[in-house]
């Protein structure tokens, strides 16, 4: 029997098949695309995913609420905290649980060091996909020092399992916000390196202007979401759409580009890394100084109820749907991932194009596959 | 454009990009001594777990099962048995499996006692993975070798040379913050 993924080897002479992954060192994480090629065209791209299923939903529907927090960090594990929050914004929903602000505040901060380490570690591996290897030596040094001041307050570098209902599971260390801005703005000066490496080098833009270009019907179409939607010049996201935690008294900026090609993403990416600063440059001024960072929480709980609550990841749009019947597991979760829409865009980006754009359009679209898998 | 303008705009992308590669030459490299010189790993950070026993040579845990309950991969069991001499209950048995935990640090979350804590010994690499089914000796061990720890219940605790233990500085706790803020306003 054939899976509906599966391709049809072909009888024309002049077309080669060839698996791309799931060890290609150009695919990010597990993926394979069986391509097929007319001499440097591609004719045709599927997608076959599930080398890393391993059973999230599930597994979620067996564990008490606050053991889920742990797993829904794995699911993206580049930008790992930021997957804890819809799920953790859903069950305060249901159970009416009030965040204080100086909870609603940390969270975004840490919220958008995560969104930095992810576009860096996206940039690095992004341009070793290109050829590039300058820019990921130096995008990992700078996500150490984010990774560094994540550790001394919640424990752990990627999977921290930090936030928790009503709040955060400790204050921050002394140093934290010291740390931060000191971070900022060692940051800020290296991004004009990152400029002159990579968005600006006539060399990227000629490999990647007008290349893998996504029109807005198809993208909307699709689902795609993320930094791949607002490159198709839809300014569509969710911490403006539908605000969580502190987001509505923050001011900044959702940067869209009309052209839908791989150098928009590029650029929206590199915009959003400019706003995370902006962004926490303000939450650290608004944070109250001293108050609560956790909300009161029953003991026991006991959920009941169905709700869906959504955050815009590095990826996109991430949504969490629990499903509560009132006992303390969950009776369903279901987790929409951004990776998993934008992944479906592979068949019409990649048809016509040549092979070494196909390498290009896939780092463009930053798939993790913690996330697509689940 | 004619070849001579391409050429010189491939030229001018190298030097842009030489350029920005120079400006780093200069930095201080880091290079990590390892074997000799161990990294500095905050107290807080979820290297591994140990049992800590009081300064008499007591157990902290109570063997309320809280830790067993928390899990989420489920790798603590717990065999207690009722205390002869008094209330409560002691422990008979505390396994740890090291090779399904995520080191999500739930367990220290929920300790009433800071019996169970985060400690920053990380170097528990080994060649079986047999080795790395932990039982209440080896987690005890782990706990007496450790000079400071963590746990929410307590914060970063220090092991004082004499073999006293106290609660280290609101410098170095990791939720030392407002602590510190609320001295400052006492003061």
């Amino acid at each position: 029997m054939r899976g509906p993924t599966q391709i049809l080897p072909t009888d024309r002479a002049d077309e080669m098949l060839i698996n791309m992954g799931p060890q290609h060192p150009a695919t990010h994480g597990v993926l394979k695309v069986v391509i097929g090629l007319e001499g440097e065209r591609v004719t045709r791209a599927v997608p076959h995913i599930g080398f890393l299923h391993r059973n999230h939903e599930k597994i979620e529907e067996a564990r008490t609420y606050p053991q889920i927090i742990t797993y829904t960090d794995r699911m993206d594990y580049v930008s790992g905290l930021q997957n804890e929050l819809p799920f953790i914004l859903a069950v305060e929903d249901l159970l009416g649980v009030e965040v204080p602000d100086r909870a609603k505040y940390l969270r975004v901060i840490f919220f958008e060091l995560y969104r930095l380490a992810s576009h860096l570690v996206w940039l690095g591996t992004g341009m070793l996909d290109f050829g590039a290897i300058t820019p990921f030596l130096y995008t990992f040094r700078d996500r150490e020092r984010i990774l560094e001041i994540v550790e001394k307050t919640a424990g752990a570098r990627m999977l921290p399992n930090y936030f928790t209902f009503g709040g955060v599971r400790r204050d921050v260390h002394p140093d934290f916000f010291k740390d931060v801005a000191d971070f900022l703005d060692f940051f800020e000066k290296r991004l004009p390196d990152y400029y002159a490496l990579v968005l600006d080098s006539p060399v990227f833009q000629a490999r990647a202007v007008g290349v893998g270009v996504l029109p807005k019907e198809r993208a909307i179409a699709r689902g795609a979401s993320g930094p791949v939607l607002r490159a198709s010049g839809v300014a569509y996201d969710v911490r403006k759409a539908e605000p969580y935690d502190a987001y509505p008294e923050i001011e900044f900026e959702v940067p869209v580009r009309e052209e839908g090609d791989v150098y928009a993403r590029f650029w929206v990416r590199f915009k959003e890394m400019e706003e995370s600063i902006k962004i926490i440059r303000q939450a650290i001024e608004k944070t109250p100084k001293v108050g609560p960072y956790k909300g009161k929480v029953p003991a026991r709980m006991k959920v009941k109820g169905s709700r869906y609550r959504a955050v815009e990841i590095s990826r996109g749009h991430l949504g969490a749907h629990v499903v509560g019947d009132g006992t303390d597991r969950p009776y369903r979760i279901k987790h929409r991932s951004p990776s998993f829409a934008n992944l479906q865009l592979i068949p019409d980006l990649l048809v016509g194009a040549r092979f070494a754009d196909a390498i290009a359009i896939l780092s463009s679209l930053d798939p993790v596959f913690g996330e697509v898998d689940r | 454009m004619s070849l001579l303008a391409e050429v010189w705009e491939a030229v001018r992308a190298i030097g842009q990009g030489m350029a920005a590669v120079n400006r780093r030459v200069g930095e201080s490299a880091v290079t990590e001594f390892y074997p000799y010189q161990k990294p500095e790993i905050p107290p807080v950070s979820v290297q591994f777990l140990a049992l800590i026993q009081n300064e008499d040579g007591s157990d902290r845990c109570v063997s309320c099962l809280a830790c067993e309950r928390a899990c989420p991969s489920q790798v603590i069991t717990i065999e207690r048995k009722r205390n002869p001499a008094g209330k409560g209950f002691v422990l008979e048995r505390f396994d740890l499996d090291f090779v399904n935990c995520m080191h999500c640090a739930n367990c220290v979350e929920v300790c009433p006692v800071s019996a169970i804590v985060t400690v920053g010994d990380f170097e528990h690499a080994v060649y079986d993975v047999n080795m790395l089914k932990a039982d209440k000796a080896f987690l005890d061990e782990i706990g007496r070798r450790a000079q400071v720890w963590y746990s929410p219940k307590f914060g970063v605790e220090i092991r004082k040379p004499d073999g006293s233990i106290e609660k280290a500085p609101p410098e170095m706790q990791p939720g030392g913050l407002a602590e510190l803020l609320a001295g400052e306003e006492g003061a």
